[in-house]
């Protein structure tokens, strides 16, 4: 059969099984084989538990159940209610007010966390409840989350950023370095918007005006945040002090987080099991999720599909801009049907010799990629971040896509800047090497 | 027909560039059509052995070395200072191929060919002129071999997974380790360590493998295709590694990090470990050991 | 009588799925032991052999001992959007047809990781790590949670054929509930 149905058809029979109500990873999975056997290949079985193996056992994912976990155990402490009684004080005059906990906390915790699930989890777990409660729109609650929480793939250390710089042979050192900035420019951008959006929709947020902001009020807020914010110093200090490896802080930050819920007294018998049973069902749903998604993965590298798109634009012999903007589309179709980091371990082969012979810098290719891997996560119906917050809130993964929308745009506005001023990419990893 | 081959590096290396030029050759030569799926993108490196034997795909491409469990003659060339120039890690290949050849055929896969490493040499903070230099310090190990090695040196083992290997030097978890140059290149080392000690301490290889049922069911001629391919891919791997292995020592230099050749007391002190180790990975299977050493060392 | 030995039935079910949970949760809690004794281990000089293998065996063991216990709690995720605005009847055969099509494929894919398992016994596969673990022992995890997470698709199927409502359903709409 001609490659073009083949995509059309399992496109279809994704979309079809999804809308029936057939659980996400199931469908992966289904269509991975009905995959698998259009492309002649019979040994469904085999290719399943191998992949599957794989898949499972992968030392950069062991991190994730951690974070999960850890933000779990925040959850039931009185930190996350700490870290918005801290923050307020701060940020009650801006537009936008605790929306702005969201960002800020995604932001800082990418610092520690690799990836996009585990942050927006983590964080998700602590702010939307508060979020909930103190009654800011759902919508843009859902948004900031999920828009913010793809800076975990951003902000050093970053999975994706591994993944690519070992593809092509980049130094990861650098790459990390290269990231910091633009992530720096999403906060901004994301920020920038909630408060245009803050200003405008005055009627979504708290009618309370009582948020203190004297400096006094700042100042006690401030100690407020000191659990929160020595957890994360002491996990990132771990870090970047030489005692853990960026995948082993995630045990440093989970033994943090339950001596802290300890020390707080909210640390019992009942709440470490509850909270370990709500890691076990949040992780395991993305585990299984992520088995599908590599699955269909396997499919795809045996059809030769995304391959066959990127040979098509390779084609085109398009000038350095216009292949940005043909690679852009082609990563956010891709992306909606597969997860980011098996987009990048499809196309990469065929993709660095086009970027090298356009003469972009390998190191902004990176970071454009992580930018267009974080739209990825937000795009439905194969969007990692959807389903976590799905997860956390019972919406519907389309509503939380349509909420995510503006922060999809603003990701989009991101490589629009970093295309026209490369420097936000190249100026820090120039200044690093010792020699 | 069409078969797909799994390698676990990416195209920048020698071994894959070699993999896309074996392909190509067949592919002129004869109906059947070679996909290789490079850097691992098809299959992990760890499932390459499992999946060809299964036959889920055709052939692939993996390193000799992680074979090693399985018996210890697969770790012939990753024995310290066993071989360390490329005639002797070629004459080392010879004298194990029949063994090799035999174990790989037990387990339903016929070896094509084999493309060697550089030597792997040492990369450190500080300079080393002998082994007192490096003591008390931590170095990089991630298999048994080089763990042993470790202690041998006096040196601490630490297990550092590769993607970790720059932050593991700039925050001191290391400060050393043994791999090859364009290892090091491709890290871009030289933003993490300054000196390179080119002890040449071993030269390991990736082997091409090929399913047997699947190369029984080719034809008599495509079979001879196939054949001769490798021959021709395992000789161009042998001449262009050691060009390789040049060019990358130089990008090391270019960069500012110290190239320095082993100090006489230091090689002195690196072979006595070396016949240490090859006696204890003797030990480990004796009769067929033996024979390998037995036809290597004549 | 009867209805006592159904009553003991069912709890015994709750203490399975209450028993993936756990299993599942003890593999989280021996990633942290393990990573915590790496790093203990790199301060005080020593290593813990294998970690990452061993981390690796049991994320892919917690990922799979926790898929039944999961899919009772309503946990895996799928997209609603379409079939809760179904009426009852209709909504109930879509359920039907789901569980049978879910039940089909773990069938399926309950005999793949059984079949790893048997393979990676008789061909005495080891691990490519530093220390050789024959491979059937940490796979076997997955098979089971595989087969456990078919079984609990089976049971949810019964209930619905039984009129009642399946605790996954359940679960779905007391979060969706929570919604303001
Ligand atoms: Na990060
Ligand atoms: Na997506």
């Amino acid at each position: 059969m001609d490659m073009m149905w083949i995509s059309i058809l399992l496109a279809f029979a994704l979309i079809a099984l999804l809308s029936l109500g057939v659980w996400v990873s199931f469908t992966l999975i289904a269509v991975g084989g009905l995959g698998l056997i259009l492309s002649e290949n019979y040994q469904v079985d085999l290719l399943f538990a191998t992949s599957s193996w794989g898949a499972s056992t992968a030392w950069s994912l062991t991190a994730l159940p951690l974070f999960i976990w850890m933000g779990e155990v925040l959850f039931r402490t009185r930190l996350s209610e700490d870290l918005f009684k801290g923050l307020s004080p701060w940020l009650g005059g801006v537009p936008g007010k605790l929306l702005h906990v969201n960002i800020l906390s995604c932001g800082i915790f990418a610092a520690v966390s690799g990836s996009s699930a585990a942050t927006a989890a983590t964080i998700g777990r602590m702010t939307l409840p508060e979020l909930r409660k103190q009654g800011y729109s759902d919508r843009m609650a859902i948004g900031t989350l999920a828009g913010s929480g793809t800076l975990g793939l951003l902000i050093p250390p970053s999975i994706i950023l591994i993944v690519y710089g070992v593809a092509a042979e980049v130094s990861i050192a650098r790459l990390f370095i290269a990231g910091a900035l633009p992530g720096l420019l999403l906060v901004s951008l994301f920020m920038g918007f909630t408060m245009i959006w803050g200003h405008l929709h005055k009627d979504e947020l708290p009618k309370t005006t009582g948020h203190e902001t004297s400096w006094s009020a700042r100042i006690k807020g401030l100690r407020k945040l000191l659990p929160v914010v020595g957890l994360i110093g002491f996990v990132l200090g771990s870090i970047y002090g030489g005692i853990t490896t960026p995948t082993e802080a995630a045990a440093i930050g989970v033994a943090g987080a339950l001596v802290l819920a300890a020390l707080t007294g909210s640390l019992s018998r009942h709440s470490f099991m509850d909270s370990l049973l709500g890691a076990v069902k949040s992780s395991c749903m993305i585990g299984f999720i992520l088995v599908g998604a590599h699955f269909l993965t396997l499919a795809m590298g045996f059809l030769g599909i995304p391959k066959a798109l990127a040979l098509w634009i390779s084609g085109m012999s398009l000038s350095p801009m216009e292949l940005i903007l043909y690679l852009t589309v082609l990563f956010v179709v891709l992306g909606c049907f597969l997860d980011g980091i098996s987009v990048v371990v499809l196309t990469v082969a065929v993709i660095l010799p086009m970027v090298q012979a356009a003469n972009i810098d390998l190191l902004w290719f990176g970071v454009f990629i992580v930018l267009v891997v974080e739209m990825s996560q937000i795009t439905p119906p194969v969007g990692f971040n959807l389903f976590v917050i799905q997860a956390l809130t019972g919406k519907n993964i389309l509503y939380v896509a349509k909420a995510a929308l503006p922060f999809f745009l603003l990701i989009g506005v991101a490589i629009l800047l970093i295309s026209m001023f490369p420097e936000i990419v190249t100026y820090l990893p120039t200044t690093m090497s010792q020699n | 027909e069409k078969w797909h081959m799994p390698t676990p590096y990416g195209d920048g290396n020698l071994q894959t560039q070699i993999a896309y030029t074996f392909a190509k050759e067949i592919k002129d030569n004869s109906d059947l059509e070679i996909t290789v799926h490079s850097g691992g993108s098809l299959v992990k490196h760890t499932e390459i052995p499992r999946s060809v034997k299964s036959g889920q795909v055709q052939m692939g491409e993996m390193f000799l070395g992680i074979l090693g469990n399985e018996n210890p003659i697969y770790k012939h060339d990753n024995i310290p200072f066993l071989a360390t120039s490329f005639e002797d890690a070629k004459k080392l290949w010879e004298a194990a191929k029949p063994s090799i050849a035999k174990e790989l055929d037990k387990d339903g896969m016929m070896l094509l060919y084999t493309v060697a490493w550089p030597a792997q040499s040492l990369y450190s903070k500080e300079p080393v002129n002998s082994l007192a230099d490096l003591q008390g310090q931590k170095m990089r190990a991630y298999s048994p071999t080089q763990s042993r090695l470790a202690d041998l040196m006096d040196t601490t083992p630490m297990t550092i997974q590769t993607p970790d290997i720059p932050q593991a030097f700039s925050t001191g978890i290391i400060q050393a380790m043994i791999t090859s140059p364009s290892t090091g290149v491709d890290s871009q080392a030289w933003d993490y360590v300054n000196n390179y000690t080119d002890v040449k301490a071993w030269i390991p290889k990736n082997i091409v493998v090929v399913n047997k049922r699947a190369f029984r069911r080719l034809d008599k001629a495509t079979q001879q295709v196939v054949l001769d391919a490798a021959k021709n891919a395992e000789a161009a791997g042998w001449t262009q590694i050691a060009a390789r292995a040049a060019k990358d020592k130089a990008t090391l230099l270019e960069n500012g990090m110290t190239v320095s050749d082993p100090s006489p007391q230091l090689v002195e002190e690196l072979k006595a470990i070396g016949k240490t180790m090859t006696e204890e990975w003797k030990a480990e299977a004796p009769q067929e050991i033996g024979e390998i050493l037995t036809r290597y060392q004549n | 009588m009867l209805f006592r030995k159904v009553n003991t039935m069912s709890q015994l079910k709750e203490k399975l799925y209450l028993c993936s949970g756990l299993l599942s949760g003890l593999c989280i809690v021996i990633i942290t032991s393990l990573l915590l004794a790496q790093i203990v281990g790199r301060l005080f000089g020593f290593i813990v052999p294998s970690a990452e293998d061993f981390a690796g065996y049991a994320l892919a063991a917690s990922t799979f001992l926790g898929l039944a216990y999961t899919f009772r709690e309503g946990g895996h995720i799928r997209v609603t959007l379409l079939i809760q605005r179904f009426s009852p009847v209709p909504r109930k055969i879509q359920e039907g047809i789901i569980l049978i099509l879910s039940f089909a494929l773990l069938c399926y894919l309950s005999y793949a990781c059984g079949y790893m398992v048997y393979e990676s016994y008789i061909y005495e596969e080891v691990s490519y790590g530093y220390i050789p673990v024959p491979l059937w022992i940490p796979q076997l995890p997955v098979a089971i949670g595989v087969i456990a997470l078919n079984l609990a698709i089976l049971d949810a199927l019964v209930s619905l054929l039984r009129g009642q409502k399946t605790t996954y359903s359940e679960q779905e709409d007391a979060l969706s509930l929570e919604e303001i």
